[in-house]
């Protein structure tokens, strides 16, 4: 298992696809997130009638595959509109709203998480809604949210493995190209597997953590 | 308006063949949650049991499954069983993979319910005189399962959308297959993926409606 | 007063129409770089060397056409079924990744000339009993996903009714598969076959029969329209053959002998 023809070259080359993989995870969340925070907080305002039409075009993006929506938006932009787009951009613009998708529900469901009766009493002593959102909602509902969204944080981690489906190199292509010149798949895909371990399993059970210490208080 | 032409009736009349991979695709998705709900609920007994080594093969089991992308896990089950003699074709590889994911991701949202079930119910059903493993079936199983049937239909729409991951095992008969060998052969890929969205955005919402007229019927009170 | 009005709108008319667009060919002499989609895990047409650079017949061809049109290759790996979509999409300007030239795809891309031609084989694994191409019958066979071989072999396996066909994503896993034993036979290009089974990384394979299709045609490719550029690389085929420069790349990667012939009897083009 030991005897293997890798060397200090690939791991440098594997180490690439795994920098890719933190980098489309990152741009991802980071935007998927602030946009999830403004369409949760939009559906919660406007209730739910008026955000009919965000609400399905979100659910659209839990109910198609992955691979579908990376496979049509590309096409849709360099094939139909004609633009000249790299497979970095579709894939991080794709998995953002994927992740902004799945974010806005986690954040409507902190922010219903808060008492009604503690927000009208925040209200009552001359807050304004602003202030009410920020010193009241805010800390409250990071309490119920964060732990899912840590889940969802490592879960477009590991949905990134189908942006290679856009041409962009990351940790599972590289793994796979590995595996075609050194032909030892077991032992390359052992270690792409072990690497998301790693990177997921203590940050999982860290959001387990914090779950369980804030769910009691 | 685009510098594109729209072929959709070519890609329209592959419909039937792409309906008839839609099939297979619920096929897998509603097997891969059988056999996921029943290894989930092996799995958490494993974990009640208080024997080591399978409370080990449980949380083993359940880090794998929630801690690697579903695609490796379902190429390790057809390319890395394969690197042991044990051959599944693509349909089972995929099957078992799904499988495998769903049971990891729904013992841990059993154990979640089962965190909201008092011990006190356990004790009350065992001085009645039922056996650790009656007390479980009869008194916690149900209430477990009815708690977690949110978090099931959610599992029943990923085991739906990891249908796709077939194609990295060669799998050629469900929607993603169906839809790509076609679009391997005509390159239609915009109207031929577009369709296959459609289809499986109405299975999604096909299976989510009726796991919730299901739940009416069962959990009436 | 009329006349000047239609000489106005004539004079209009050709402003805006004559701004002639710049062919591909033009932009790819501007922009100073050929981007060429090739195969990475087709030897000995395309592959990586010890430091995963990409090597092969199918490199240097991009790398002498760049050359010859005075701008720098660039290699972008691609795989068999993504080719054709990379080219649509534009992000390669041309394909060098061993394009067999069907009629379907005419329908969507343009071909030059041919620029190389592969007899196919028929690879099984040691443990399965076969003689022929024929003994595929019934067995479970595969080939990489798109390809002309998978086209062929899957209609076979359709047309004898029995055995089972399927499409891997990539070469490499067409033979790993093999390799396990998962699949009983597969049809592949005689020089990557050969490839294949000469360098040990698939132990328990072998080449059973030459597979009896007609020989396998495969061109460069860019967008249907470009016609300046197909032009360009049609003269560019028949200088590398002309020049002797077919031959040679051929002993590098292929081997000694004669390169195929890359004309039909009987027939233009």
């Amino acid at each position: 298992m030991f005897d293997t023809a890798l060397t200090a070259k690939d791991l440098v080359f594997l180490a690439q696809g795994a920098g890719m993989t933190l980098f489309v995870t990152a741009i991802s969340v980071f935007f998927g997130t602030i946009m999830g925070i403004i369409f949760g907080v939009i559906r919660y305002q406007i209730g739910p009638w008026w955000a009919a039409p965000l609400t399905f075009v979100l659910d659209v993006f839990r109910s198609i595959p992955l691979l579908i929506q990376l496979v049509l938006a590309n096409a849709f932009v360099t094939t139909v509109l004609g633009l000249r787009v790299s497979g970095f951009t579709v894939a991080c613009s794709v998995l953002s709203l994927y992740t902004a998708a799945y974010c806005s529900e986690i954040v409507r469901g902190g922010i219903e998480a808060v008492p009604p009766t503690l927000r009208r009493a925040a209200r009552s002593l001359g807050m304004t809604w602003g202030q009410d959102m920020t010193y009241v909602v805010l800390p409250l509902a990071t309490r119920v949210a964060l732990p899912s969204w840590i889940g969802l944080a490592l879960g477009v981690m590991k949905d990134s493995a189908l942006v290679y489906i856009v041409q962009v190199v990351e940790l599972l292509k590289s793994t796979q190209t590995l595996i075609t010149r050194l032909q030892e798949p077991l032992f390359l895909l052992m270690i792409c597997g072990l690497f998301y371990f790693l990177i997921s399993f203590p940050i999982a059970r860290f959001g387990g953590y914090l779950e369980k210490r804030w769910s009691n208080d | 308006m685009f510098n594109y032409n729209f072929r959709w009736n070519q890609a329209l009349n592959s419909l039937p063949d792409m309906l008839e991979g839609a099939l297979v695709t619920m096929e897998i998705a509603i097997l891969s949650m059988v056999i996921g709900i029943t290894v989930a609920i092996l799995l958490t007994l494993f974990r009640l049991s208080g024997n080591r080594i399978l409370y080990a093969i449980a949380t083993t089991w359940v880090e794998i499954a929630r801690n690697t992308p579903a695609l490796f896990q379902i190429y390790m089950v057809h390319f890395g069983l394969g690197g042991f003699g044990i051959h599944l074709s693509p349909y089972m590889s995929l099957l078992i993979g799904i499988a495998f994911n769903n049971a990891g991701y729904l013992t841990e949202n059993f154990r979640g319910a089962l965190k909201a079930i008092p011990e006190t119910q356990t004790r009350a059903a065992r001085s009645l005189g039922m056996s650790p493993l009656q007390a479980f079936q009869n008194v916690i199983l149900p209430q477990m399962l009815r708690i977690s049937f949110l978090p099931m239909t959610n599992q029943m729409v990923w085991a739906i959308l990891m249908t796709s991951l077939g194609a990295v095992v060669a799998m050629n008969t469900d929607l993603y297959g169906v839809t790509s060998e076609l679009n391997a052969r005509t390159f239609r890929t915009f109207e031929l993926f577009a369709i296959a969205a459609v289809i499986f955005y109405l299975i999604t919402k096909a299976i989510t409606l009726s796991a919730r007229l299901l739940a009416a019927r069962l959990f009436r009170y | 007063m009329k006349t000047s009005i239609l000489a106005a709108s004539l004079f209009a008319a050709t402003a805006v129409a004559l701004p002639a667009k710049a062919d591909k060919l033009d932009d790819i002499i501007s922009s100073g770089t050929l981007r060429c989609a090739v195969v990475l895990d087709f030897p000995p047409m395309g592959s990586r060397d010890a430091d995963n650079n990409p090597i092969g017949f199918d490199v240097d061809y991009c790398t002498d056409l760049a050359a010859a049109l005075g701008v720098t290759a660039e290699i972008v790996e691609t795989t068999f079924p993504e080719r054709i979509p990379s080219l649509m999409s534009g992000r390669v300007d041309v394909a060098v990744a061993s394009t067999s030239d069907t009629l379907e795809r005419a329908k969507t891309v343009g071909f030059t000339i041919p620029y190389y031609s592969f007899e196919n084989a028929v690879v099984g694994n040691d443990k399965v009993e076969m003689a022929t191409w024929e003994d595929m019958k019934g067995k479970t066979v595969g080939a990489t996903a798109g390809t002309y071989e998978a086209i062929w072999l899957e209609g076979k396996v359709k047309e004898w009714g029995e055995g089972e066909f399927r499409p891997y994503q990539s070469q490499a896993d067409v033979f790993l598969a093999l390799s396990q034993g998962q699949l009983d036979a597969t049809v592949a290009t005689v020089e990557v076959s050969e490839a294949n089974v000469k360098s040990g990384n698939f132990p328990g394979i072998k080449i059973v029969d030459k597979a009896p299709m007609v020989p396998d045609y495969v061109a460069l490719i860019t967008l249907r329209e470009e016609y300046g550029l197909i032009n360009y690389m049609n003269l560019f085929i028949n200088q590398q053959v002309r020049t002797g420069r077919y031959a040679e790349l051929y002993k590098k990667w292929v081997g000694d002998g004669a390169p195929a012939s890359l004309t039909i009897d009987g027939v233009y083009r």
